[in-house]
């Protein structure tokens, strides 16, 4: 790896906890390479209210392209700072933040399709990170996306709700639409995009709360408050959890194994019931008895929602995607196709080395 | 380039398949010949190998299920690891029929009908077995397809074959009051010469088999599998 493309996914990743702000509280500050953000965040005396306090809310900074969301009033006030009305809480479509998830649509886009990308390129600074990019994600469907490292896999899959967005010399060109609608058209509010496309990383990453208050901090914020009970326990039901914790609802979400962590992050994307999940490597970091039970999930997650999932397991992407996507050094999408074709018959020799290990 | 030992493997299985061929083919050459010369040495170490075939079989077979149990192998490996599984079988099933012919040259009566010439059919099948194996060591699925267009005159060549014995028989109009004997040699006769008809038939049918698998292994094309 170039120590440019290193430095940039370094960069990466500090700018998503930054982001933490904006995004309902997927990621929690656990990992070490966080403490120096959760620091000044202290410092910043933002609000540390409760169990959260260690989650860095320096966000107020970033103040070109996501709005600070550390609460929904927050996110409401931009909404109102867009001129386009605010977001009833009721409302479904919370996409961006007014009425146009559907109206605003530019393109026609086959029924079963839920994003689709048109030439979406994406550059650090110079260099080119994701070549133009043409696909077309099916709707409740799991969708793999498979690569070598530094080959654009996880550019691309942040780039769908826009967690790319606050990476300084990050630019992205060309489309990307979420049900027909461009998510980087000026009226769409990224926070609100990011509610309706959640995401489970790679590492599990659980506040530092109750197993219940995990679950339900991103209602919370989001002021769907009420019936938060029957909400958690639907959530940790979808993600397969509730017959473990049941009976200790509020006990530390830390005190549970990797995979429970791992299940409860996902209860947690899910509980705001958004469209779209995505997972960059979401058991790469765990057993084979709990990354079966994450494959399993994946499976079911995808009667109700898109999946979309990066992984560098291809046995993975083999057993759970209906669709992957091969992404080779460079940011090229080399082939996107069935996952059943792809891993029996790809069309293109370079994805053929790359998945029988001929490549490098 | 990766995953040396996989690929190693790959290639000993590839080499072992093309092995185990040589052999069923020469135990096949072999049968044959025991047959047309009534060489009862020869039939006999034809059927006493044949356990040979068996035990090969038995071991690529093994190989087959540790490549795919332990290096997960993919698309075109895949293809390849799955159709040398098959082949093995069909080239098994080769090897039975060339002891089949082994067994039936110690009584063999080729005189009885000079006009089915077994040895030709022989050849022709042998044939098959052999440029199949080249179009599978050399990925020819031109070759492939010829070959399975080529089945059809071998089955041609076998239903007349068939007939000729048959029609023989109807006119000879053997009555009740032959000799037991004359009758029951002449059934046995008969009986072997149909039974070596059908075997070197279905020796075409597994040349055709090969080359199904070969073309999908190629091309991951079942055109040819039915």
């Amino acid at each position: 790896m170039q120590p440019v493309t290193a430095l940039l996914e370094g960069v990466s990743y500090v700018v998503v906890v930054r982001d933490l702000c904006s995004y309902i509280g997927i990621l929690s500050a656990n990992s070490s390479v966080f403490r120096p953000i959760e620091t000044s965040a202290a410092q910043a005396g933002g609000d540390a209210a409760g169990a959260v306090a260690d989650v860095p809310q320096q966000t107020t900074t970033m103040t070109d392209t996501a709005p600070p969301t550390a609460s929904a009033s927050d996110a409401a006030d931009a909404q109102d700072a867009t001129g386009e009305g605010t977001m009833d809480e009721g409302t479904e479509d919370a996409l961006i933040d007014t009425d146009v998830s559907t109206d605003g649509a530019t393109g026609e886009f086959p029924a079963e399709t839920v994003i689709d990308t048109r030439d979406l390129s994406v550059y650090y600074g110079e260099e080119q990170a994701l070549k133009p990019t043409t696909m077309e994600i099916p709707e409740r469907r799991v969708t793999a996306i498979i690569g070598p490292s530094g080959c654009g896999k996880s550019t691309f899959l942040r780039s769908i709700n826009r967690m790319n967005d606050l990476i300084d010399g990050c630019r992205v060109e060309g489309e990307l639409n979420f049900r027909g609608k461009n998510v980087y058209d000026d009226d769409v509010d990224p926070v609100a995009l990011r509610r309706t496309i959640g995401m489970v990383f790679q590492k599990p990453n659980p506040f530092p709360k109750s197993i219940k208050e995990n679950v339900a901090y991103g209602l919370r914020v989001q002021d769907k408050d009420d019936n938060v009970d029957e909400k958690v326990e639907q959530a940790l039901k979808r993600a397969a959890l509730w017959d473990e914790v049941k009976d200790q609802l509020d006990s530390s979400g830390l005190d549970l194994s990797g995979g429970q962590q791992q299940r409860l992050c996902i209860a947690r994307a899910i509980a705001p019931d958004p469209e779209v999940i995505l997972m960059d490597e979401p058991a790469s970091a765990l057993d084979p008895v709990a990354t079966s039970k994450v494959e399993d999930l994946i499976t079911e997650l995808a009667e109700d929602y898109t999946v979309v999932v990066v992984t560098h397991n291809m046995q993975q992407a083999a057993r759970i995607s209906d669709r992957t996507a091969v992404f080779l050094t460079g940011g090229e999408l080399v082939e996107f196709d069935d996952t059943q074709q792809i891993f029996e018959n790809p069309a293109d020799d370079r994805v053929e080395d790359y998945i029988t290990g001929k490549f490098g | 380039m990766a995953r040396k030992d996989y690929q190693q493997k790959l290639d000993d299985l590839r080499d072992d398949v093309l092995y185990m061929s040589e052999l069923v083919l020469e135990r096949l050459r072999d049968g044959l010949d025991a047959l047309d010369r009534k060489n009862e040495d020869l039939a006999r170490d034809v059927i006493e190998g044949d356990h040979e075939i068996n035990q090969l079989y038995l071991d690529l077979e093994q190989d087959c299920i540790d490549l795919l149990a332990l290096q997960q192998p993919v698309a075109g490996d895949l293809r390849f690891i799955a159709s040398s599984f098959k082949i093995i079988t069909d080239l098994e099933r080769i090897g039975d029929l060339a002891t089949n012919l082994a067994g039936y040259a110690e009584d063999a009566e080729q005189d009885r009908y000079p006009d089915v010439d077994i040895q030709s059919i022989g050849d022709q099948v042998i044939q098959m077995v052999e440029d199949t194996m080249t179009a599978f060591a050399e990925e020819d699925v031109d070759a492939c397809r010829e070959i399975s267009a080529r089945d059809d005159d071998i089955d041609a060549l076998c239903e007349r074959a068939s007939q000729t014995v048959v029609r023989d028989l109807i006119e000879r109009e053997v009555g009740t009051d032959a000799d037991s004997d004359e009758i029951e040699t002449l059934l046995q006769d008969v009986s072997r010469l149909l039974l070596t008809i059908r075997d070197l038939e279905r020796v075409g049918d597994h040349a055709v088999n090969i080359a199904a698998r070969t073309l999908y292994m190629v091309e991951s094309d079942d055109e040819l599998i039915y």
